[in-house]
């Protein structure tokens, strides 16, 4: 048992309501004062929502609703929560214009712990979430994972790494993998490690969740950890997380660096069955390549986006890059953004195949 | 005159049309100076425009010209005011998209904007709002549930069904959301608003009015669906599918639409939500006026005739409170002219860029909200002054609650008290326009937008830019630095960081609400619908998914497949098919 002091929460936009604007900036004052923030982005259901705050062991869900309804949303995520074991987990919430005090007062009854009215200076909301839910508390040594499944004897717990520099596509490649994975083996369990930068002395937005579509079901598990000032693409607990899963028998992890440079090696440290290098086609002029260093150790090679101008020249590239090193490295194109893109039927194929 | 295509993008090429046009006014302004026969011929027409306005004289008996010009005999700045801007109605239209401006207007230039519970509540108010008027111009809100293609039965939406706008389930609700008017008369139009379901929506406004009416209807109808799929992407979030199948989906609608309804708008290109979400004037602007570059592109090259679609094509801004409102639309006007004439070869009906305004609604506040009175107020004023073809106010009491009725109308006379009670707008057409502060931040507003055109043609053009976040980060920085302007006191807002009442209250409202019952009541006869019709949806689905395979026009296939399929029924099928929408952050 050990004490986490770093103050994480999870903020969304309810289902059917796109207005993501204050959220957006309340978001990033939170991050500013120091606080983790897992962001689900908009249009999410009470279930989503309530799993993902589970998954990542958030002490508080910030929800902004516009669109209305908002007293039976609310009150269904505090009644999920409460179903599910996790009452020790605040709501607080507002939404501009559309949340009479009336049915603030309504929804606080209801098990919310506040309300916050259009006009509200974004310090009292920071100083808010602070003093209700920044308490450093005692945490387990494994909060959150599903003990209730045993380990199915004979399974091996396969770990994927995905790396490669922020925008290349690696959040939306590995929600298509996922899709494919849960059709594909309808009893599989898949973890997913998701990695984003702390900023310096601050809290982190930890976004990728709010970029899936499929991996948000209840056979995938998804924490989203900031690397808290350790280099390198990976965060202190990475280890810890990948060693979980293991324990309670899941089918395939995924871990997804932060954002690399040309230098980064992320899996020399922490070993990973299948170590898959996500490039776009414009990662500069073949003087660069030559310089990227996982090139030299990733199993698998994809060239995302294969749809924009330059994708081939890139193949022709890497494929020389690569005829240099000694064991056999693997090169596909992809376009993780298209519908059933056979590029990624390919790269799903070869990760289910290697052993 | 046309440029032939070359590597460079479209958005370059609207840049090098507007500077090209900017040489060719100040070259008409040197030969103004330096030919006498050209000078001759320039001040000839001039005298010949000023003698053909007619007098008018006020209620107080003052005589005044119906058409305000810059009071000069100065040749040169003949020729940069009939050249660089244009009387009204004539190109380059800076001055207005028609030469009458106000006068005379046929039509009330208000929408009635409503939607609330189910489609019979939405009916009865529609029919209340217009018992007195002419000229019905309905406009609808939908629920949350519509706008993002679920059915009121979908889990976890319950609270959401009839709430903020009507709930549209089938063509069933269609029929009774519209019922009792005359959809073909040329004295009602509708608009909608809506943007990922647009094309299903649509079709079941269309197959709805044929039931009614019989086919011959269809060219007759009249209207707008809002359908701005890039917008959505950069700033209100309600796409549905994945933008590439988005844009394929409403180019089969503008196709269908620009054959079979020459009098129906299928897509209003709009900067509001770009705006509301927190950019700057510019960015609002800019990215509101790429968008609709990159429409035409991709119409055209599905092979439609820019002519044909391009007067169908309508603007929908916003109007704050920054200075830059007081030429914005002015700046836009010039720019689509151009763009549309030089570079896609455009005739004039096609250059127009005809607008709707709406009031800001983000600055608006709940503290001392009677203040939003004089902001509208004022914020009506500059759309005015800028010739917007259109225009809605915001109801004082929106930061707090449902518009009231006491405040919808009170918001509803402001602009007949601006455009019927005032004298500024009713005697002389552009009595505000042109004056040299208008002309400083149009030069300003202009060169920003460009600038912005630059920087999006550098990373791709708008669809490349989108990949890249652009525009979506670009505008979330400015709603931050509003924000913080706002706390920092840099941005007054008199009431909360001004002037501030401390015993001030907001005030207590009571809210309109679907009621449960209500909600209850949608779900059931949306499952009857789904009953009766299952085996027909089936067969519909189906072929509606062999047409999306095989790469065929979907929006004809939809008008069929609204006969037995509901809203989620059709999106569920699309879904597996094109896949979701996957949100950008």
């Amino acid at each position: 048992v050990k004490t986490d002091n770093i103050l994480r929460i999870l903020t969304a936009v309810p289902i059917c309501d796109g207005h993501d604007s204050a959220i957006t900036t309340v978001n990033l004052e939170l991050v500013r004062h120091g606080i983790e923030v897992v962001y689900l982005g908009y249009h999410r259901s009470a279930r989503d929502i309530v799993r993902a705050a589970i998954q990542e062991d958030v002490r508080a869900i910030g929800i902004s609703s516009y669109n209305g309804g908002h007293v039976e949303f609310f009150t269904e995520l505090v009644r999920r929560l409460r179903r599910q074991g996790a009452a020790h987990i605040g709501v607080f919430g507002g939404g501009g214009a559309t949340i009479s005090p009336a049915d603030a007062r309504r929804m606080k009854r209801n098990g919310v712990d506040e309300i916050f009215f259009a006009g509200t200076p974004l310090a009292d909301m920071v100083e808010f979430v602070r003093a209700k839910y920044g308490r450093a508390r005692r945490v387990a040594a494994s909060p959150g994972l599903p003990t209730t499944q045993n380990p199915k004897p004979g399974t091996r717990c396969r770990v994927v790494g995905l790396t490669g520099p922020g925008g290349a596509g690696k959040t939306t490649l590995m929600d298509e993998l996922v899709l494919r994975w849960l059709t594909k083996n309808p009893r599989s369990r898949i973890g997913i490690l998701s990695h984003d930068p702390s900023r310096a002395g601050h809290g982190a937005l930890l976004g990728d969740r709010a970029a899936m579509i499929y991996s948000q079901h209840n056979r995938v598990f998804m924490r989203s950890l900031a690397t808290r000032g350790q280099p390198g693409g990976l965060a202190p607990q990475t280890g810890a997380w990948r060693k979980r899963f293991q324990q309670a028998g899941f089918d395939v992890v995924f871990v997804e660096t932060v954002g690399t440079g040309q230098e980064a090696m992320p899996f020399t440290r922490h070993r990973v069955d299948t170590a898959v290098l996500v490039l776009s086609p414009d990662y500069g002029a073949r003087l660069q390549l030559q310089k990227i260093a996982m090139l030299d150790v990733a199993d698998i090679v994809v060239v995302n986006k294969a749809d924009a101008p330059g994708a081939r020249t890139a193949r022709a590239e890497l494929q020389q890059r690569l005829a240099r090193n000694r064991h056999e490295q693997k090169l596909l194109l992809t376009v993780a953004k298209r519908h059933r893109d056979p590029g990624v039927d390919e790269l799903f194929d070869l990760l289910q195949r290697r052993d | 005159m046309v440029i032939e295509d070359h590597p460079m993008s479209v958005l370059a090429k609207v840049n090098a049309a507007v500077h090209r046009h900017n040489r060719f006014v100040q070259q008409q302004a040197r030969r103004a100076r330096t030919e006498p026969a050209f000078r001759k011929k320039l001040m000839r027409r001039w005298q010949a425009v000023r003698d053909g306005i007619e007098t008018v004289t006020t209620p107080t008996g003052l005589k005044l010209p119906r058409l305000a010009l810059p009071q000069t005999e100065e040749p040169v700045e003949v020729a940069r005011y009939l050249f660089g801007e244009g009387l009204p109605g004539e190109f380059p239209f800076v001055n207005a998209a028609y030469p009458r401006m106000y006068m005379g207007t046929a039509e009330e230039p208000t929408r009635l904007f409503a939607g609330l519970g189910l489609a019979e509540d939405t009916n009865k108010r529609f029919h209340y709002l217009t018992q007195h008027q002419k000229n019905i111009r309905l406009s609808t809100a939908f629920d949350g549930p519509t706008l993002y293609g679920l059915d009121s039965d979908a889990e976890g939406v319950f609270g959401k069904v009839g709430e903020g706008g009507v709930a549209i389930d089938t063509i069933e609700d269609m029929e009774r959301l519209y019922a009792g008017f005359p959809l073909g008369d040329e004295h009602f139009s509708v608009s909608m608003t809506i943007n990922g379901p647009a094309p299903i929506i649509l079709a079941m406004y269309i197959a709805s009015a044929r039931r009614r009416f019989g086919p011959n209807i269809v060219p007759k109808l009249r209207g707008t669906v809002q359908a701005d799929i890039l917008k959505e992407v950069q700033a209100q979030n309600e796409i549905i599918f994945p933008l590439d199948a988005s844009l394929r989906f409403l180019t089969d609608m503008v196709e269908w639409s620009t054959a079979q309804m020459p009098r129906w708008y299928p897509i209003s290109i709009s900067g509001y939500h770009i705006a509301e979400a927190g950019a700057t004037p510019v960015q609002q602007a800019a990215f509101t006026l790429s968008n609709g570059f990159t429409y035409v592109e991709l119409f055209r090259a599905r092979g439609l005739e820019v002519n044909d679609f391009g007067p169908r094509l309508s603007f929908f801004l916003d109007v704050g409170l920054d200075i830059e409102y007081l030429a914005l639309a002015r700046v836009c006007r010039k720019l689509w002219a151009i763009g549309m004439r030089d570079v896609f070869g455009a005739n004039q009906r096609a250059q127009l860029l005809k607008l709707h305004t709406q009031t800001s609604g983000r600055t608006l506040i709940a503290h001392e909200f009677k203040n939003n009175l004089t902001r509208t107020a004022v914020e009506l004023m500059l759309g005015c002054i800028n010739a917007t073809n259109s225009c809605h106010s915001n109801s004082a009491d929106e930061p707090f609650t449902t518009p009231s009725e006491e405040y919808v109308r009170l918001a509803a006379h402001a602009q007949a008290i601006l455009l019927e009670e005032t004298g500024l707008f009713q005697h002389m057409i552009n009595a505000l326009g042109s004056s040299p502060g208008m002309h400083i931040v149009e030069r300003a507003v202009q060169e920003a937008i460009l600038a912005e055109f630059a920087e999006l043609d550098r990373l791709g053009g708008v669809l490349a830019a989108i990949e890249h976040r652009y525009q979506r980060s670009q505008i979330q920085a400015s709603a931050l630095r509003y924000e913080l302007q706002i706390q920092d006191g840099t941005r007054a807002v008199i009431g909360l960081n001004r002037y501030r009442d401390p015993s001030e209250r907001i005030p207590e409202v009571t809210v309109v609400r679907a009621p449960r019952r209500n909600k209850q009541r949608q779900i059931d006869r949306l499952q009857q619908f789904k009953r009766r019709h299952a085996r027909q949806a089936a067969r519909e689905l189906d072929k509606l998914a062999a047409v999306v395979e095989r790469g065929g026009n979907v929006f004809a296939q939809l008008i069929g497949a609204v006969e037995h399929c509901s809203l989620g029924q059709i999106t569920a099928r699309l879904f597996e098919l094109v896949g979701r929408y996957r949100p950008s952050v």
